[in-house]
């Protein structure tokens, strides 16, 4: 049960993502209303999904893959609807095509609420997860501006305008909505972080897996992006190249790290302890 | 009836003939129309002026066209002073059909020097009311004009002929949005100054920009024109202070060298924090060091590349341009068909059908009533009604058939008092 709302908001974004898709290889704005109602859909039933796992399992809905991926496509969008919002930017168009994307990855992983240890369920760690997924999502969105923003530039510098560069929107908007995540991102990434580590070393003691080094390691270069953007130095270029930078270090850390070890965060642990219980 | 043009346009026409014909001034215009719609077999007329184009609508009820282009030749000489020769062979003639899709096609600005260029809907517009308000149109003129303008609009709404701009200063103006928001904020510097330069503010007044400072090698000039645009006239020796602080310059000075060089903008950057800083330069010879686009942040358009700009974004406009011609012969097709049925013949024969029709029926209704009368007295009856209707019908024949001035308002009146009504909006 509740799985049928999952589903149907699976097929909400599906629509918003095929128009979206067409609305941008045909280069126009004309879908624009109809995609946000899709979006918009799609995103309350997406909540009362949400809310109906976490209503049955009584813990945060984003241990599994399936949960992760489906909790992160709902930031994705939440954001997006956010950034149409304020900015009036039509970023719509992408942010549905990501979302359907993670939700797409979500549907292809078991559905059952996944085990946790007794002794490591708590609220605090609900928060940690929930903070860390969504400001992840923040950062994915900020590396999306990022790549708009240089594709943006590069086409002003050329002096070409033959393709996506035609329904951008300006430079300074890319740059600011840019901005504007990463100072949302940072502290919610930040938090998230020392909740963890905390709650880690309360719970395990001082014992370091890789995927804590790495989280610090991306973090790192956050706090460098972060600090060069609330200085005001507008080489926007540079900003943009080290979001992109920081956010292949933050996939390798959720993705990467979990293949090559078996860590306590591991997805692949959450995953057989599922498969046993 | 005849619907003529008779005109000449940039494609058909050098400019010193052009100059020759037109019709400079709204009083011209006026006076022209009140001598034209005098001439025999000319009904209704509209005159059409732009630098351009000449081109003079006649509606004539007269089907003798070659007289009426002949009148209006000898008008155009006689009202000109120029002799008929001189001209003749640059006009264009057309009739009808071939007429009603030459001005959709103008006013959907597709037989323009600059294909899609929005003003020329304008000017037709323009022009019909000074038409209307002499008094010189009619059923017939008013109508071929609101359909052009209607499928001038359709062009513009279907396709995509006039969404990427195709004037100089229309493409910096685009260009700029690229890279500014906001643009109410942001602050503009003139450098030197020159007809384009000033165009190019223009338009960057009206989309918002109000900060704007004006420098030039004579300060007299910069206050003179700082004063035009409400802005701030600075001597020359700030040139590189203000390049600090100003977001877009626009640079067309008389200078044979760099006025902005490559060293004083990598100088200035830092100082600006690398908020961007957007040129363009209209000058010939280039007054800005054309390295700079290099420099981070910064960003420079020459006038090469803003004509390059242009020329891709008409080739983007040739493309719609089938679209375009496509709902230009569908409206043709709709305003022929309007005019046809204005012919009386046809009209007298719906009529007729009308009534008689009217007339079985109530026949058939009268012998389903009165079972037990004798054929006799149903003869007289058939008869008797027949003879009311051809009574009824007799006059209005024969008004209809008669040659009389204006008789398309007759017909038109007509059809809707017989309440013979075709397609209509």
């Amino acid at each position: 049960m509740g799985t049928i709302f999952f589903e149907l908001s699976l097929t909400l974004y599906f629509a918003g993502f095929l128009l979206s898709v067409a609305d941008i290889i045909r280069k126009k704005h004309d879908l624009d209303r109809a995609i946000f109602l899709l979006s918009l859909a799609g995103f309350g039933l997406h909540i009362v999904y949400l809310l109906f796992r976490y209503l049955k399992s009584g813990q945060a809905p984003v241990f599994s893959m399936h949960e992760a991926n489906s909790f992160f496509a709902w930031s994705i969008l939440l954001i997006s609807l956010c950034i149409n919002f304020y900015y009036k930017a039509r970023f719509l168009n992408f942010g549905i095509i990501l979302s359907f994307a993670f939700m797409f990855v979500s549907a292809l992983f078991p559905r059952g609420i996944p085990y946790i240890k007794p002794e490591l369920k708590s609220l605090w760690i609900d928060i940690h997860a929930i903070m860390a997924v969504f400001g992840i999502a923040l950062f994915s969105i900020a590396f999306v501006f990022s790549l708009l923003y240089l594709i943006q530039e590069r086409a002003v510098k050329a002096k070409k305008f033959g393709g996506l560069e035609k329904i951008l929107p300006s430079l300074e908007i890319l740059d600011k909505i840019n901005y504007r995540l990463i100072l949302w991102g940072f502290p919610i990434y930040t938090f998230a972080l020392v909740v963890g580590i905390i709650k880690y070393f309360i719970l395990l003691g001082f014992d370091i897996d890789p995927k804590q080094l790495w989280s610090v390691l991306t973090w790192c270069v956050y706090l460098l992006i972060f600090y060069l953007r609330v200085k005001g130095d507008w080489r926007k270029k540079r900003a943009a190249y080290l979001t992109i930078f920081g956010f292949f270090l933050l996939i390798f850390g959720f993705f990467g790290i979990n293949l090559l070890t078996e860590s306590f965060h591991s997805h692949h642990e959450y995953y057989s302890n599922w498969i046993k219980s | 009836m005849n619907i003529i043009v008779i005109g000449l346009n940039h494609k058909t026409a050098p400019v010193q003939i052009r100059e020759k014909l037109a019709f400079q001034s709204e009083d011209t215009i006026r006076k022209a129309l009140k001598q034209l719609i005098q001439l025999e077999g000319i009904n209704e007329t509209v005159i059409f002026s732009t630098c351009n184009r000449v081109e003079i609508y006649i509606y004539s009820d007269n089907a003798d066209k070659d007289s009426i282009v002949n009148r209006v030749k000898n008008f155009l000489s006689d009202f000109h002073h120029i002799e008929i020769r001189d001209f003749e062979n640059y006009l264009y003639i057309y009739k009808n059909k071939e007429t009603v899709e030459h001005l959709f096609k103008v006013t959907s600005s597709l037989d323009s020097m600059i294909l899609g260029e929005p003003q020329i809907t304008g000017q037709v517009k323009d022009s019909y009311e000074i038409a209307l308000s002499e008094r010189t149109t009619s059923l017939i003129l008013n109508h071929l004009m609101n359909r052009a303008l209607f499928t001038a609009k359709r062009v513009r709404n279907e396709t995509r002929i006039g969404e990427n701009p195709v004037s100089v200063s229309y493409a910096a103006v685009g260009l700029i949005k690229k890279v500014f928001d906001e643009l109410s904020r942001k602050t503009v510097l003139l450098v030197g100054a020159g007809e384009m330069a000033e165009l190019a503010l223009k338009h960057l007044i009206g989309i918002g920009i109000n900060n704007i400072y004006v420098i030039n090698r004579t300060y007299e000039r910069a206050k003179e024109l700082a004063k035009d645009f409400n802005g701030v006239a600075l001597p020359f020796d700030n040139l590189k202070e203000l390049l600090t602080k100003v977001d877009i310059v626009i640079c067309s000075t008389g200078a044979p060298n760099y006025v902005i060089t490559f060293q004083m903008i990598k100088e200035i950057m830092p100082l600006r924090k690398y908020k961007p800083l957007f040129f363009i330069d209209i000058s010939v010879p280039r007054n800005i060091d054309p390295s700079i686009n290099e420099i981070d942040n910064v960003y420079l358009y020459n006038i090469d590349d803003l004509q390059d700009v242009v020329d891709s974004n008409l080739l983007e406009r040739k493309k719609e341009s089938d679209k375009a011609l496509k709902i230009v012969k569908e409206e043709t097709e709709k305003f022929m068909q309007w005019l046809s049925s204005l012919q009386s013949v046809p009209l007298i024969i719906s009529i007729r059908n009308k009534a008689e029709e009217v007339r079985q029926q109530e026949l058939e209704k009268f012998k389903a009533r009165f079972k037990e009368l004798s054929p006799e007295v149903l003869n007289s009856v058939d008869y008797l009604t027949q003879s009311i209707i051809n009574k009824i019908m007799h006059s209005p024949t024969v008004a209809l058939k008669n040659n009389c001035d204006n008789k398309e308002i007759l017909i038109f009146a007509a059809r809707r008092l017989f309440g013979i009504d075709t397609e209509e909006e």
